[in-house]
């Protein structure tokens, strides 16, 4: 095994180790507290089914009254 | 404020049906929800099980395997689907996301691209020796560097992020297709994907820059989920994002070192 191969292989157990163990920790709050962050919920539908239909369905019904 | 009015409305009327609180009330009522760190657990027991296909392939070699990992990549590509929806421009979504099938598609996708990786990466390695381990220890190299970059701030996918990274992901899909079809009628690929010149190398490079990218998107996933306490089975679908991310991200570092290797 080559020099080369055994200082990738150590680099990569640390950055495994890095990755796994900074992937449990809460961004920091210039991440999660911006005004321009992606509304992923208005392309993940991962709220419960019957849930998000009805809720649709009643927001409509509210933009049409606020309309 | 977007165009989208409705939108911008939601969660904002005086309904207390479907004020946002409340229904974050009624789903935390049904169900458990997701936490930081079982979308951790969740990406450990993928990537296990993509290694143990790896190894079975790896450890494995002849006709019978290579039919095996076709299958394998076959049934992963209708699990991304099933669970990922297909989105086309112009046209919307051909078929709808349904993240709530990603604990039954996830380990099904994790298997199968495992048999697929185990089997290119041992014919990598009996080309150029060591190229594996390369190619993993890079692979995590650049999604520990994105994954702190994501969690202080210092990368911050907005909107026009997501739409750039979106379209030159579907520029990669869309060639990659082409390249395909292009295969099966004249058994060639394209020059430029295969080429090991310095064109070939930067576009590598470009593809590996744009996998890396959407790492972001999906750290950026596994976080908004957590804080909105999203149900229980987004940790397999923030999970499942991020493995499928991991494994386009180390067959790319594993194309450019072949090429790398071939000068």
């Amino acid at each position: 095994m080559s020099y080369l191969t055994i200082v990738t292989g150590l680099l990569g157990l640390i950055s495994a180790f890095v990755f796994f163990y900074f992937l449990k920790f809460k961004a920091s709050t210039k991440q999660t507290q911006r005004k321009d962050r992606i509304r992923w919920s208005k392309y993940i539908p991962y709220k419960n089914e019957t849930l998000v239909g009805d809720t649709e369905k009643e927001s409509d019904d509210a933009k049409f009254k606020d309309n | 404020m977007s165009k989208h009015h409705a939108l911008d409305r939601f969660g904002m009327s005086g309904n207390p049906a479907i004020r946002s609180a409340a229904f974050q009330e009624r789903v935390s009522a049904n169900e458990e929800r997701m936490s930081l760190e079982g979308a951790v657990n969740k990406t450990g027991i993928l990537l296990f099980l993509t290694v143990m296909a790896a190894a079975v392939s790896w450890n494995y070699q002849g006709p019978l395997m290579t039919l095996v990992s076709g299958i394998g990549m076959f049934v992963a590509f209708v699990s991304t689907i099933m669970t990922f929806g297909f989105y086309f421009f112009f046209v919307g979504w051909l078929v709808e996301p349904r993240p709530y099938n990603a604990p039954r598609t996830a380990p099904v996708y994790a298997i199968g691209m495992g048999f697929f990786i185990g089997l290119i990466s041992q014919q990598a390695e009996s080309l150029y020796p060591g190229i594996v381990i390369q190619a993993v220890s890079l692979t995590f190299f650049v999604a520990a560097s994105l994954l702190l970059a994501y969690k202080t701030g210092v990368i911050k996918p907005n909107q026009n992020f997501l739409l750039m990274v979106f379209a030159a992901t579907m520029g990669i899909f869309l060639t990659y297709l082409a390249n395909l079809i292009y295969f099966a009628v004249t058994g060639n690929n394209f020059f430029v994907l295969t080429d090991n010149g310095t064109m070939g190398i930067v576009i590598s490079l470009f593809v590996i820059g744009i996998a890396a990218l959407n790492l972001v998107l999906d750290f950026d996933i596994i976080e908004q989920a957590d804080e909105q306490g999203a149900p229980k089975y987004m940790e397999w679908f923030g999970a499942m994002a991020l493995i499928a991310t991991l494994i386009w991200l180390y067959i790319e570092i594993l194309r450019l070192l072949m090429k790398l290797r071939s000068r």
